[in-house]
């Protein structure tokens, strides 16, 4: 195709030149991008999707296009669109680098416009400015017992050569001349000579910027990483496994520690409990934190369960108030069980009012027990691991008494296998006879008959379940503190 | 028209508040072995499952209905009995849950019907009730509470009125049950009382040593810090 500007060259027409094409033109021109600033910004109706509102007003559009796009161009190169201008010419001239020091003349096709003008790339030749001392300088400030000036003016000499590259200049260092120099050696030394070169030069009042290098700290980061670089695969996977336990550790730790909070409730708990059921019976009891307690904290958070309150008018069996609530979870029912049935009392005894009131007592009582058993195993089991740690931490044995009451029972020896005894006055976390007589505690207190019929040690938390998850936990606590005292033995 | 009613405090429509009236029922099942398997349907009992107040009084002043749901398997399962005695015999082979509905005649059709529930009990290992000798009873106390009735209903409950002219009782002696029951929930209630008691006492003491290990083993850690750092290696 005959284009104007063809034409005109062929028949050497003058037409003033339009500028040549600026690498600005050329670029833009490819990618028409009109920045029309959106004087209306509308906001989406409310209701209208995000995608919908998206076709009919986008940021610079404010109508639906009414012609079609045009999608031929797809995922062709989008050519370029050089211009209809004149060729530029080049031309074959000589050149020198500013970054050479000698000057030499090269050689190379250049654009015409471009004559004269610097060689471009001669701006990337930069260099690491090390300073350079004089000998009265370092007579003066540089002298130091490990390193000679040779060994010194060659440690500079190579800095600047090789651009402060320690590596390269450690590898060249010439270990038959000198002694052998590490990279943390070589470092440290022109370090220090350029600091001390900075202070001595800075004029007097100003701070000079000193570079800080430590290198002792240097050299065991470096030998720390060479270590763990060598590591063999058992060592990590054994590592791996440390980091394993002791997070283990810390969670279980953080449970206690949690229990024990509860554990502070319930007894305060407890005691309140006792104390205002022996003034007047009170039968509304919240649930134990961390459920919150609406009703202001005039029965602080007291344990047990509630029993679904029937104040509403209306119709209602006596037999729906002794229904046990839902949230009780299985544990707590199976130990209510338990202790009825040992204590021969029907699990649905017949509802008449008393019968009622004092049915729902009880349960909640024994619920109280039961959480009471569960915090003191609790307690036991951190009383044990700490122990344990105490005596590791002095490495002798020390007697301490763990599973004793004020009134003093005989002190029994650490446990193998224990029984939770709900009814009977066995400590718990005892005897690896589970024949232990109960005596003492009864015997202080000996007024009912009833309490002389709990003879037996029972286990009412009789689940394999509720029994040795202490034990187990037990074990995996003893087994962590030895992995702890190999931690230990090993640093 | 129920507003009216409503806005009325007295006269039958407004509820008495804190006036509770108990009515104990008893409700369960009689049953008795035929003595030999009936060929025809493989029946093998005769039962009767009923709902008898616990005093002697006509229930039918209070009690509109009495719903008995049995097994599907049963033609007509739904059985509603209106005047006492309101009770359902039917035979059968299996035992099976029997859902009891009682409606109220209330005036103001305020109160709602109760349900519960009897699991029908045939089978028993006594030798005389095996034979078919005697017939095995199952029957359950229960109380009915009418917690703030309206005048009317009061009206209702408390006109008395018996059922029967000659000595009324029951199959099982539900006073002495009571009794003992009631003792024995006392008695376990202490029991569990001091149980607690005692582990207070324990867990005080426990947390007690608790913390003073603590304070060893911080004491301990202090000086050991120290002295682990130098053992780290160079």
């Amino acid at each position: 195709m005959a284009l104007g500007s063809d034409v005109r060259d062929i028949l050497d027409l003058e037409t003033p030149d339009k500028d040549p094409v600026t690498k600005e033109s050329l670029m833009n021109d490819s990618k028409k991008k009109k920045a029309r600033k959106s004087d209306i910004n509308s906001k989406r109706p409310e209701g209208m999707h995000r995608e919908l509102w998206g076709l009919l007003w986008t940021d610079n559009k404010d109508s639906p296009p009414l012609v079609p796009s045009d999608n031929s161009q797809g995922y062709k190169q989008m050519k370029a669109k050089i211009g209809s201008s004149k060729v530029r010419p080049w031309k074959w001239m000589p050149f020198t680098n500013p970054a050479r020091k000698d000057g030499t003349i090269f050689y190379h096709y250049r654009r015409v416009a471009d004559e004269g003008k610097d060689y471009p790339f001669s701006r990337f030749n930069k260099t690491v400015d090390v300073p350079a001392y004089t000998d009265l300088e370092y007579q003066q400030h540089l002298h130091d017992d490990n390193w000679t000036r040779l060994e010194t003016d060659t440690l500079f000499d190579l800095c600047k050569r090789f651009d402060l590259r320690f590596i390269v200049i450690q590898d060249k260092w010439d270990r038959e001349k000198y002694k052998e120099r590490s990279v943390e050696d070589l470092k440290e030394r022109y370090y220090n000579v350029c600091n001390t070169l900075k202070k001595v030069r800075a004029p007097p009042g100003t701070e000079p910027k000193i570079k800080v290098f430590d290198a002792e700290h240097e050299r065991r980061r470096k030998a720390q990483l060479t270590k763990l670089f060598e590591r063999t695969p058992e060592q990590v996977e054994e590592e791996d496994n440390l980091i394993a336990e002791l997070k283990k550790i810390e969670l279980r730790k953080k449970e206690r520690e949690k229990k024990t909070q509860d554990l502070q409730k319930l007894i305060t708990a407890a005691d309140s409990n006792i104390d205002s059921r022996r003034t007047d019976r009170k039968i509304t009891k919240k649930k134990l934190p961390p459920q919150k307690t609406k009703e202001g904290l005039s029965n602080p958070e007291t344990c047990g369960i509630k029993f679904p309150d029937f104040k509403q008018s209306g119709v209602s069996l006596r037999s729906q108030r002794m229904k046990l609530p839902a949230s009780i979870g299985q544990k707590k029912m199976k130990a209510i069980e338990q202790v009825l049935e040992e204590l021969s009392i029907e699990f649905n005894p017949m509802p008449c009012e008393e019968i009622v009131q004092n049915f729902n007592e009880l349960r909640q009582d024994i619920v109280l027990l039961y959480e009471l058993k569960l915090a003191l195993a609790n307690c036991e089991y951190e009383q044990q691991t700490m122990k344990h740690r105490y005596d590791t931490l002095r490495g002798i044995k020390t007697e301490v008494n763990m599973d004793v009451t004020p009134s003093s029972l005989p002190s029994t020896p650490i446990p193998g296998e224990t029984s939770v005894s709900l009814l009977s006055g066995t400590p718990i976390g005892v005897s690896s006879t589970p024949n232990t007589p109960l005596i003492q505690v009864t015997e202080s207190q000996d007024d009912s008959p009833t309490l002389k019929k709990g003879g037996e040690a029972v286990d009412v938390v009789g689940n394999a379940d509720s029994l040795t998850t202490p034990n187990r936990k037990r074990k995996a606590a003893i087994e962590q503190s030895n992995l702890l005292k190999k931690i230990k033995q090993k640093s | 028209m129920m507003a009216d009613v409503r806005q009325e405090p007295t006269v039958g429509g407004g509820r008495i508040k804190g006036l509770t009236i108990v009515k104990p029922i008893i409700y369960g099942n009689l049953a008795r072995y035929f003595g030999k398997k009936r060929e025809e349907d493989g029946h093998t009992h005769q039962w009767t499952v009923y709902v008898k107040p616990y005093k002697n009084e006509d229930l039918s002043i209070y009690v509109k209905k009495v719903h008995f749901k049995l097994h599907e398997s049963y033609p007509n399962p739904n059985r509603v009995v209106t005047k006492p005695p309101y009770e359902v015999t039917e035979t059968g082979w299996g035992e099976f849950e029997v859902i009891i509905k009682i409606y109220f005649n209330d005036p103001n059709g305020n109160e709602k019907p109760v349900t519960f529930y009897h699991l029908l009990k045939l089978f028993q290992s006594e030798t005389d009730i095996m034979l078919g000798k005697k017939s095995l009873v199952a029957e359950l106390y229960d109380e009915l509470v009418f917690q703030d009735p309206t005048p009317a209903m009061q009206q209702l409950l408390t006109s008395v009125r018996p059922i029967s002219l000659g000595a009324y009782k029951h199959e099982t002696d539900f006073e002495e049950k009571r009794e003992k029951t009631n003792n024995n929930l006392i008695a376990a209630k202490n029991k569990i009382r001091y149980e607690i008691s005692e582990l207070n006492e324990r867990l005080k003491f426990a947390k007690q040593n608790i913390s003073k290990l603590k304070k060893d083993i911080a004491q301990i850690e202090k000086v050991d810090d120290k002295s682990i750092i130098s053992l780290i290696p160079q």
